[in-house]
């Protein structure tokens, strides 16, 4: 991976070089690598290195951007000259208020670096599923499939306001799906772990929680679609708050009035064990601790006790405001998605799943949700499907699998129906966006289900 | 380029594989967002890089930015490596064997988006986003274009050699009104970004922003006031923005044979359109058929070879109703033993091909819009993607729309908001009972097709024309 002194080298260089009034740039790497299994076989095994740079120039109020994903100076130079002649074609913003200033905090988490995890190898991670395919082959699953990741990726922003900082993470992720039964068509049972450090993954006890889940979920069972009380897998809950956070967590949402929060601030909308955080410190979680503008990330405390507290800002919303500031959510700028909640935090509470289940007359066991969809922002009502073990409890036991369900559910009144959280967090990684949620498992009364499949 | 590729072959050649491949890629994208009377973003990317795919046991892919001989022979060398750590659980792989071709293809265009003035881009989109706000209740309004340029070079070790140039881009707008109790969206002539085609500046001029602007606010303004959905059965017409969905989820991603194959198990899903229904399913109403065509004019998804070097063709997926064939890759195609369709497409020098889209037709019926109308007693017009959620078989879908329009005897009678249907693939393709005619076909570039691990997004095609579907759930949840 590139240097810091290189990077700080190429900063040197533009803001010598620069017309603009102010300059920003960002640098990232990427050094990563997946394996994919399917059908018990490895079909895809790959490795990438990339280099962004991203230039953001600024003329008064006039801002323009331009990228490349080359770090040599002539290039470097060159985006740099586009960028800025896009800002001097381009309008004034009267939103801007300027690049941030220099600010304490956002001291480097050891945790999130694990040097074993960026110098994984093709041949441990082939290990590692060929292990997976011989464990769940003694349990008599013949067929397995998943993917088994490990990456590397660096962080540089500078700015012409003083701003230089850069940080590395690494990721280790690991999914099972077990099919116990594929020529029924049946038997899906799903296991996954995420670290920054890949010593901390047990290939195999994972495999273990995909095939226990695949063999007993052989013949399945329909049920009308109705309200049931449901207990969700930590997997399910972090499914409802990635979508509560792009439906609603962010200051552009606010800003906008397209979000659920909106009108309620300083309101308890959800149960009042309910609290909800964006929070890089915790100790549990993943991820750089400034953004892409490179302001340290605060800790927000998003629903605090069941009642809304505050929001998520980058520097151009925290301008839209008076007082505000920025509290370290900003995607690359600039950005119509930004800002985001990147570490997304559900406190935990004090029951077990096992304790879940047995307080249930009658209810719904979901491992996870599949393709959920929003449907109406402002209400927070999403949609989804039951996938990889749904299971029917009936007097305090897990009494049969079920075929899947689709839910349409207001995620607002689901949270403020809530009749146990569980003790223990577990962390997961977001595909498309730099997003880590921390959550546990949750019991939810009157949780609707809409409709239901053929499997 | 065609210096580094031929000497990625040589270094291919060295390690005696028995399958090797480099696509390189110089992409580069505009894309401008105004919002609320500001220009937001400007912004110009450009990246390059290649790929390399190589067979030595088992598979293995890598990727760089490095465009220097030692880059490539460091790429050359990861990727054989990875192959032979694939090889401890890898069975012996087919490709399906191809016409090796020396080629070079350049989407047609006949005004490059890149030597466009600024100016003219901005003059269109500010002026669109302020026609929007009709009404004090239109509060947010935003107008897009986006643009990408991509050049390709593609060699194999079997003596495939070929360059394809590419122009793509469009755009579109979106007015939200609010009233304090709802807030509602439409767009035009799509949500998400707009509609794109591969062809110059003369389609996003052609999109005419700025002549619908004022339609576009008063209609997000008109959903305030308008009746929710009913819930229940009827009678459902779709829009075509709507129904590019609706193939695309239903059926552009069920007969991906990778997914069939079970590849994409864990992440994607799998599908109900297995081997055993091919040539039996009845999957639509006789009036459904349904293509893979890349080489459909204008379509985000036409190009002339796909990245194996399979050159662009038309494979019938349903003909009359019957399910008939798969999009795959050589690899699915030799396994399988069906006919390779040329289905391979990589978002980006710096990820492995999968089996993508291109452009999922749904051929043209003999109707016209008015006369399904006017054939229908009750139903409910659907327009524009809002929402959407499908199975990981592709089976059970519910699909949220902007806008609705209640149908009687013949007429629209009004505007209904929150419109969401729900269904079961082949049931609600089996009552396809009318679809309307050439004339009112039209194809939609849908540019964010996700799928695959690491994430890829491609753009995509499908062209349809107004259809009519009998005894559809609607109004689906508590509202």
């Amino acid at each position: 991976m590139v240097t810091h002194e290189e990077l700080e080298r190429l900063a040197d260089t533009l803001f010598e070089k620069t017309e603009a009034d102010e300059l920003e740039i960002v640098v990232t790497s990427d050094n990563s690598a997946l394996t994919r299994y399917a059908n018990s076989r490895i079909h895809q095994n790959i490795g990438r290195m990339d280099n962004g740079l991203s230039i953001r120039a600024i003329f008064g109020k006039r801002i323009g951007s331009a990228s490349t994903n080359s770090l040599s100076e002539d290039l470097a130079l060159r985006a740099l000259k586009r960028a800025e002649t896009i800002a001097k074609h381009q309008r004034e913003d009267p939103h801007f208020r300027g690049l941030p200033e220099k600010a304490e905090g956002g001291k480097e988490k050891s945790s999130s670096y694990v040097p074993s995890t960026a110098n994984f190898t093709p041949e441990e991670r082939a290990d590692a599923v060929k292990k997976i395919i011989d464990h769940a082959s003694r349990k008599g699953v013949d067929r397995v499939y998943g993917s088994f990741q490990n990456s590397e990726q660096g962080l540089f922003v500078a700015n012409t306001n003083g701003i230089r900082k850069m940080e590395k993470i690494t990721k280790a992720c690991l999914t099972v799906t077990a099919i116990a039964d594929w020529d029924n068509d049946r038997g899906f049972g799903w296991g996954e772990a995420c670290s920054p450090d890949v010593n901390r993954i047990d290939p195999v006890a994972v495999a273990e929680v995909a095939v226990e889940k695949g063999l007993n979920n052989i013949d399945m069972s329909s049920v009308e679609p109705g309200e049931y009380t449901v207990v969700l897998e930590p997997l399910a809950v972090k499914s409802l708050l990635i979508y509560m956070g792009f439906m609603g967590f962010s200051s552009r949402a606010v800003q906008e009035q397209r979000s659920f929060l909106n009108g309620k601030f300083g309101k308890r909308i959800m149960h009042e064990e309910v609290n909800i955080r964006d929070d890089v410190g915790h100790e549990e979680m993943v991820g750089t601790t400034f953004d892409f503008e490179g302001v340290p990330k605060q800790r927000v405390d998003i629903i605090r006790d069941g009642v809304v507290n505050e929001v998520v800002y980058d520097s151009y919303t925290a301008g839209r405001e008076e007082g505000k500031k920025s509290t370290g959510h900003a995607l690359p700028m600039p950005n119509p998605s930004s800002p985001i909640t990147m570490n997304l935090i559900l406190d935990k509470g004090d029951m077990s799943t096992e304790e879940m289940v047995e307080t249930t007359d009658k209810g719904i066991l979901v491992t996870r949700f599949n393709y959920c969809g929003v449907v109406h922002p402002v209400k927070s009502i999403l949609t989804g499907l039951t996938r990889d073990g749904t299971w029917l409890i009936e007097d305090g036991e897990v009494s049969k699998p079920l075929k899947n369900l689709r839910f349409t559910q207001n995620l607002t009144e689901a949270f403020s129906q809530l009749e146990g959280i569980g003790k223990e967090q577990k962390l997961f990684s977001f595909d498309y966006y730099p997003v880590f949620v921390l959550c546990p498992a949750l019991k939810i009364t009157n949780f609707n289900f809409t409709g239901g499949t053929e499997f | 380029m065609e210096d580094l590729l031929e000497y990625g072959l040589k270094e291919l050649d060295k390690h005696g594989l028995r399958y090797g491949d480099i696509r390189f890629s110089d992409i580069s994208t505009e894309s401008i967002h105004v919002k609320n009377g500001a220009v937001e973003s400007i912004k110009h990317r450009q990246s390059s890089g290649y790929g390399i795919r190589v067979i030595d046991g088992g598979w293995g892919f890598a990727s760089s930015s490095n465009l220097t001989e030692e880059g490539i022979s460091h790429t050359v060398k990861r990727a054989v490596r990875i192959a032979k750590a694939s090889s401890v659980a890898s069975d012996p792989i087919r490709l399906k064997e191809i016409t090796i071709y020396q080629d070079e293809y350049t989407s047609p265009y006949r005004i490059n988006p890149f030597d466009v003035q600024l100016e003219e881009k901005l003059e269109i989109l500010t002026e669109a986003e302020s026609r929007m706000k009709t009404d004090e209740c239109v509060r947010v309004s935003t107008a897009n274009f986006t643009a990408w340029h991509f050049a390709q070079l593609f060699g194999s070790t079997e003596g495939a050699k070929i360059k394809q140039d590419f122009i793509q881009c469009g755009g579109g707008i979106s007015a939200t009104a609010m009233d304090g109790n709802d807030v509602q969206t439409r767009s035009y002539p799509n949500s998400f970004g707009g509609d794109f085609h591969s062809e110059g500046f003369e389609f996003f001029r052609s999109l005419e922003l700025v002549e619908n602007a004022e339609k576009v606010g008063k209609e997000a303004v008109a959903l305030l006031k308008a009746k929710q959905c009913p819930s229940g059965n009827t009678d459902l017409i779709l829009e075509t923005s709507q129904l590019a969905l609706q193939i695309h989820e239903s059926c552009g991603h069920p007969t991906e044979l990778d997914r069939v194959r079970g590849t994409e198990a864990s992440f994607a899903g799998t599908s109900f359109m297995t081997t055993d229904k091919l040539n039996t399913l009845r999957y639509g109403s006789k009036d459904v058929s349904l293509v893979s065509d890349a080489t459909t004019p204008y379509g985000l998804g036409t190009f002339g070879y796909d990245d194996e070097g399979v050159k662009a063709r038309k494979t019938d997926l349903v003909r009359e109703g019957l399910f008939v064939g798969y999009q795959s890759s050589r690899e699915d195609a030799a396994i399988i033993g069906v006919p390779v369709s040329g289905n391979m497409r990589a978002d980006g020098w710096e990820n492995i091909p999968l089996v993508r889209m291109t452009n999922i037709n749904l051929e043209p019926g003999e109707w016209t819009r008015e006369e399904i109308i006017e054939d229908t007693k009750r139903g409910i017009i659907m327009d524009t993607i809002k929402s959407w959620s499908i199975d990981d078989k592709r089976l059970n879908f519910l699909f949220g729309t902007e806008a609705g329009y209640l149908v009687e005897n013949g007429e629209i009678v009004g505007m209904l908001k929150n419109p969401t249907y729900t269904g079961i693939t082949y049931e609600f393709w089996n009552n396809c009972n009318a679809i309307a005619g050439t004339d009112e076909w039209r194809l939609h570039g849908v540019p964010n097709c996700g799928k695959g691990e690491p994430g890829q997004i491609m753009r995509v095609g499908h062209g349809c024309a107004p259809s009519r579907f009998k005894d559809v759930r609607v109004g689906v949840g508590k509202w």
